[in-house]
């Protein structure tokens, strides 16, 4: 049995719409089978009024152990780090977010915006956002660079916008089974589980990738790499290993990767020429590079690539 | 007799964050005003960046209308480029569009609305007990089911677009996708899954084409009689107990109606302009003011900012509309609704303030003046001649629309020619735009103005920002605060009514509601 809080800071509540979508287990399987206890949910909690505000009141004071505090969007500090633009049950709601990580065995953020602020935290911020532990690659964020939940681990941050149903399930089950000594987290606090591969793992179109064979909308087949900057490479993430609703990635849909699991995204801050588009020096070299590799070394082995005849079978495509 | 107020402090089941006041004499609303408790600025984020951003960013401010925002965005750049689009393209998008609705209707009525109806005020209904062994959260025989169902469509939505939320599949000039027949058999069988595991078994409880041939609201009572299997399907067991409950008794509203339509025809809106769009759409739109009805027309539209908390402005259109500076706000105690109280802007289409929604939309389906490619569907028209707007009726109108939504992906999916093309790149350029569409609860629409090859302006009207505004200019209330008077409250201390009232209309917001009397003093604490 864990005790789940989840609450919604400067959300949209995609975070919460992807989880519903989870099978095996579904969300009613969390609860019924798992003992997944979710003291409440603004979504989908039965609690209103000032039970809610009662409820966390007892967290607060320890008379209701939290197990697992769930936070999904941004921490909402403006104006003047006031966070009167997100008001909770009559507070703002970053305090009742300093107080619940506090008490909380573990804190989990899910999503973009709680991990690294997310699209509100684009320039020029106008909410003030932030995430919990970073603001984009920058440690500290609202909790601090040293905040270290009763349960002994930094905030568990599961990014990606949304993130994926199942990295937040089973990250859920292993807390609730005992499995917590096994989640490893990276740099960003990321459980490397799922996010140690990069997006490109399992993409259809890896193939093309290696032998540089362009891809653009509305064509089958071909990388997104070159033309309409898919960052599948330089993004940690599991999309093409655990498929999206079970069918499909954006990658395999010919979407190319926007790397939403990464600090940063929107990648270059939506600037003019960014958006959809694969940046370019001279307009032949790409500014990203996958990770991994030095650009001189890259230009290099992708012209290489480029000037050698490739597998004519790999731009075969069929309707 | 006392004059109350009420503060219940969430609601819950609504999205986002949402205060509201409401005054009540003799146990009956008088007064009510809603305040939406947070800001991000996604407009002025935009302002000055790619005129693309609309693609990333608009779908994320709102993780279940993703797909309509998405939708907005892009026809919001074709006809500020002149694009072309081809049948595949509009295809694709209304396939998009519709697969995000109709995923919505069960998610919606069981996770949000149908557990109103396990509340013990109504235990004492015959119904009760079955309404409970159904509906009530987690452990309702139907619950699991119509939640696990919901999430079928947005498989079809994810074959096309990657993934569902927060897809950017839809481009201007057309799609990124460009699916192949398995995708295509694929859409299908889910679809068909999805039939099979609530649509007709659970919720019709018989066949798509014998609901379709409901007209009046003589022929739905009818149809509700039919059979066991009809009277006892979710759908039938909802429309008793509704009516038992008395949930057709309250919730009024505005009594006026928009919606911006949408489903753009395939053959109909390939050269997409502003103009020609009312013409295109199979959904159609209007705005039906109690009595007639009238051509929509965008310019028609001005934000009122009065009580809002941004800077003043005179009431705009959104193309000329300076973006929002943010004022200092305040929580619900301290607020003083005589002047600013919320973060949503106070829309007005015509001077009047009008309710956006599915119960819009099925009433657009019953203008008589519909053309042939157009829904043309007279149930509602009838219903609003007969009862007018209450939280059955808007219910209902949601739910209705699953049948059709189910016919029209089946329809569209056999209309689309794996031989033609998806995309066919545009020439960008400056300009001002403007795109639209229904989203699950209602109208939604985008402005974008590009100047030097960046953003200059970003305006964005939400469906929730047409029916929980605050009060406009002349002090005139918004739809949720409108549709909250006159509302009997039958136990100030379990006000399930208001509850009720601010789901029916699927507001995007989490929604409070705070009881004070009439000294401010808090009164009581409930659940509902």
């Amino acid at each position: 049995m864990a005790n789940v809080l989840w609450l919604q800071g400067g959300a949209c509540s995609g975070n919460t719409m992807s989880f519903l979508n989870a099978e095996e287990p579904t969300v009613v399987e969390l609860v019924t089978d798992f003992g997944i206890n979710i003291l409440w949910h603004p979504s989908i909690g039965l609690e209103i009024g000032e039970q809610v505000s009662d409820l966390m009141e007892d967290i607060k004071a320890g008379k209701i152990p939290l197990d697992i505090f769930v936070f999904e969007g941004s921490i909402v500090q403006g104006p003047n780090n006031t966070g009167t633009m997100n008001y909770f049950c009559d507070r703002p709601m970053k305090d009742w977010v300093k107080e619940l990580s506090e008490v909380a065995q573990f804190v989990v953020g899910i999503g973009d915006c709680a991990t690294y602020g997310g699209i509100p935290a684009v320039e020029p911020n106008p909410s003030e956002s932030t995430g919990l532990q970073f603001l984009k690659k920058k440690k500290g964020g609202f909790l601090g660079a040293d905040f270290v939940s009763k349960g002994g681990l930094p905030v568990i941050n599961i990014p990606g916008c949304p993130a994926h149903p199942d990295w937040v399930s089973q990250i859920l089950v292993a807390i609730a089974t005992g499995r917590i000594g096994d989640i490893l987290v990276d740099e960003y606090h990321r459980p490397k589980t799922f996010f140690t591969d990069f997006v490109q793992t399992g993409c259809t179109n890896v193939n093309n990738f290696a032998q540089k064979i362009d891809g653009g909308f509305g064509k089958r087949g071909g990388c997104l790499f070159y033309e309409v900057g898919c960052r599948g490479p330089m993004t940690r993430a599991s999309c093409n290993r655990v498929l999206w609703n079970r069918v499909n990635s954006k990658t395999r849909a010919n979407h190319p990767c926007l790397g939403c699991t990464e600090p940063g995204f929107p990648h270059h801050d939506l600037k003019k020429g960014s958006v959809l588009k694969t940046m370019k020096h001279l307009g032949i070299l790409p500014k990203d590079v996958p990770t991994g590799q030095s650009k001189g070394i890259y230009y290099l082995r992708a012209g290489w690539e480029k000037i050698l005849p490739y597998n004519k079978t790999l731009t075969e495509t069929s309707k | 007799m006392a004059t109350k107020e009420l503060n219940i402090s969430p609601v819950g089941r609504v999205e986002g964050d949402l205060d509201v006041q409401v005054t009540m004499e003799n146990g009956v609303v008088t007064k009510a005003h809603t305040q939406a408790a947070m800001f991000r600025g996604f407009e002025r984020i935009m302002a000055g960046k790619d005129p693309q951003s609309g693609l990333i960013v608009t779908p994320r401010i709102c993780g279940i209308c993703g797909g309509s925002h998405l939708y907005c965005a892009s026809s919001a750049l074709d006809t500020a480029w002149g694009t072309t689009l081809s049948p595949n393209a509009l295809l694709l998008r209304a396939l998009g569009q519709a697969t995000e609705t109709i995923q919505s209707i069960p998610r919606w009525f069981y996770a949000i609305f149908a557990t109103d109806m396990a509340n013990k005020k109504f235990a004492n209904k015959p119904l009760y007990q079955e309404v409970v062994n159904r509906f009530a959260a987690y452990v309702g025989t139907s619950f699991q089911k119509g939640l696990t169902a919901s999430a079928l469509p947005v498989q079809v939505y994810a074959l096309f677009g990657g993934q569902w939320p927060h897809s950017s599949y839809m481009v201007p000039g057309g799609v990124m996708s460009a699916p192949t027949l398995k995708d295509i058999t694929r859409a299908h069988a889910i679809m068909n899954q999805f039939k099979n595991d609530w649509l007709e078994t659970v919720w019709l409880g018989c066949s798509i084409e014998r609901y379709l041939q409901i007209q009046t609201w003589d022929d739905l009572m009818a149809w509700v009689e039919e059979n066991e299997s009809q009277r006892n399907s979710d759908l039938g067991l909802f429309i008793r107990a509704a009516l038992e409950f008395g949930m057709d008794k309250f919730g009024q509203g505005v009594g006026k109606f928009l919606a911006f339509g949408t489903y753009l025809h395939k053959d109909r809106y390939n050269k997409p302009t502003v103009e020609g769009r009312n013409q295109a759409l199979i959904s159609s739109s209007g705005f039906f003011d109690g009595k007639n009805y009238h051509d929509f027309d965008h310019r028609q539209v001005l934000e009122h900012v009065d009580h809002s908390w941004y800077e003043n402005v005179p009431p705009t259109h959104p193309w000329e509309e300076p973006l929002p500076t943010p004022l200092e706000s305040q929580n619900l105690e301290n607020t003083d609704f005589g002047g600013k109280y919320s973060w949503a802007k106070a829309p007005r289409y015509m001077d009047s303030a009008a309710e956006a929604g599915p119960l819009s939309r099925v009433i657009m389906n019953a203008n008589p003046n519909n053309m042939d490619h157009q829904i043309q569907d007279p149930l509602f028209g009838d219903i609003m001649d007969k009862m007018g707007a209450n939280v059955f009726v808007r219910s209902l109108a949601r739910v209705h629309e699953a049948p059709r939504l189910f016919e029209q992906i089946n329809t569209w999916l056999t209309e689309i020619n794996l031989d033609d093309e998806f995309y066919i790149k545009p020439e960008e350029k400056d300009g001002k735009g403007f795109g639209a569409t229904e989203a699950a609860r209602g109208s939604l629409a985008h402005w974008v103005e590009i100047e030097g090859g960046v953003i200059k302006n970003y305006q964005v009207i939400a469906p929730t920002t047409w029916n929980v505004g605050p009060n406009d200019e002349g002090g005139n209330p918004g739809p949720i605060e409108a549709a909250l008077e006159g509302t009997e409250i039958e136990d100030p201390h379990d006000p399930v009514e208001v509850g009720m009232v601010a789901r029916s209309f699927d507001s995007c917001l989490v929604c409070t509601v705070h009881a004070h009397d009439q000294k401010g003093k808090e009164l009581s604490r409930f659940k509902l």
